[in-house]
């Protein structure tokens, strides 16, 4: 990554860097590499295969639903708040004193609305951490994907 | 914390359920798919040779009116965000074994999704009579291409949700496959976040 980041650094752009394509394959290794960095070096312990227990009968067991999820009450606040953010985004695109900062604050919103809705109603807060690996790994690769595309062939947000 | 009923759940050797598993594979992989589709709108942005445009235009001398409507398709935003919360709370009902509250927050879900879709087709039939087309310029092409891709996840979203609400009307569904409920859950939500980025980045966020 320190590789990456000087050769990025030192070449006149990110369209420049872009157009080499020793430098575009070297990418989605840096990428995947970044991905083994975080999960090695990550605090979160990882439960991955544990031997089950041995075979009961299934009037033994003891299993429950939604272990860990949040209840209904915490659902609704959690609305509530989402819809509070969509009616400040709203607000925030038609006033003019904040064209300036529009974008960032566009994005902080979406940003926000998203993690609520990812973290709490797909329960990725409270669920295994396997399943925030694979979909962060998704979003790693988009993140990839668009800064490729987008910088190279010269489009921006803005 | 509520405590939930005891009810049955496979032994995998992971020690996660093979089918939750599978589905977040599927949506790792569909992240890709519309960050694909949103690129693609991004870099062809601003660069239509003529009309219609998204937002108001001045374009070689003449000023054209935008086609975005951006309070009515912040109501569709809405809407779909407040399916996400009834659909959770479909979630929540059935792991307390509520069976009524499943029936209804889930046709609750079925109907927002729906209302969703109805927005979706008359912005689109407003936009066609303006003269936007899947033709008519780049503009046209990325947005009707994204959207439609969208709307077609919702529709399919929105067929798991009625299958799962017939299957609990007949009383199919019980705490036990509360699962089938939790699976169609992530890939609703997963159908909103998508449209919390295409509102943000397609609708609000343009070009200076």
């Amino acid at each position: 990554m320190l590789a990456l980041a000087t050769v990025l650094l030192s070449s006149p752009g990110l369209k420049g860097f872009f157009e080499n394509p020793a430098y575009l394959l070297g990418i989605p290794l840096a990428v995947l590499g970044a991905i083994g960095l975080l999960i090695a070096l990550s605090p979160v312990e990882l439960r991955w295969p544990q031997p089950g227990p041995p075979a009961v009968a299934e009037a033994e067991m003891e299993y429950v639903v939604g272990e860990g999820h949040p209840t209904a009450s915490t659902y609704v606040t959690v609305g509530l708040i989402l819809f509070v953010i969509t009616v400040f985004e709203v607000i925030v695109y038609y006033v003019d004193a904040l064209s300036g900062a529009l974008l960032g604050i566009l994005l902080s919103l979406s940003a926000l609305k998203f993690l609520l809705v990812v973290l709490w109603f797909m329960h990725l807060r409270f669920d295994s951490p396997v399943f925030s690996i694979l979909f962060a790994g998704g979003l790693t690769l988009v993140a990839a994907l668009l800064l490729v595309v987008l910088a190279s062939l010269g489009a921006s947000l803005v | 914390m509520q405590h939930a009923p005891a009810v049955h759940q496979a032994e995998t050797s992971t020690g996660i359920d093979n089918r939750k598993l599978l589905m977040w594979l599927f949506l790792a992989s569909e992240c890709l798919f519309f960050g694909g589709l949103i690129g693609t709108y991004l870099l062809y942005r601003n660069r239509s040779e003529g009309p219609p445009f998204p937002t108001d235009t001045v374009y070689n001398g003449v000023p054209y009116s935008g086609v975005f409507d951006i309070p009515f398709t912040s109501i569709s935003a809405f809407v779909l965000l407040m399916s996400s919360v009834s659909m959770v709370l479909a979630l929540a009902a059935i792991q307390r074994n509520d069976k009524r509250g499943l029936r209804a927050w889930l046709l609750c879900t079925a109907l927002l999704g729906m209302t969703f879709l109805a927005g979706q087709a008359f912005e689109f039939t407003e936009f066609y009579r303006e003269g936007l087309t899947v033709h008519s310029n780049l503009f046209g092409t990325t947005f009707f291409v994204l959207t439609g891709f969208h709307g077609a996840h919702v529709s399919v979203g929105v067929l798991i949700l009625l299958s799962l609400w017939v299957m609990a009307l007949r009383g199919k569904i019980s705490a036990k496959e509360s699962l089938n409920v939790e699976l169609a859950g992530l890939y609703w939500h997963f159908v909103d976040v998508v449209w919390i980025v295409i509102f943000t980045v397609v609708y609000l966020i343009q070009p200076t």
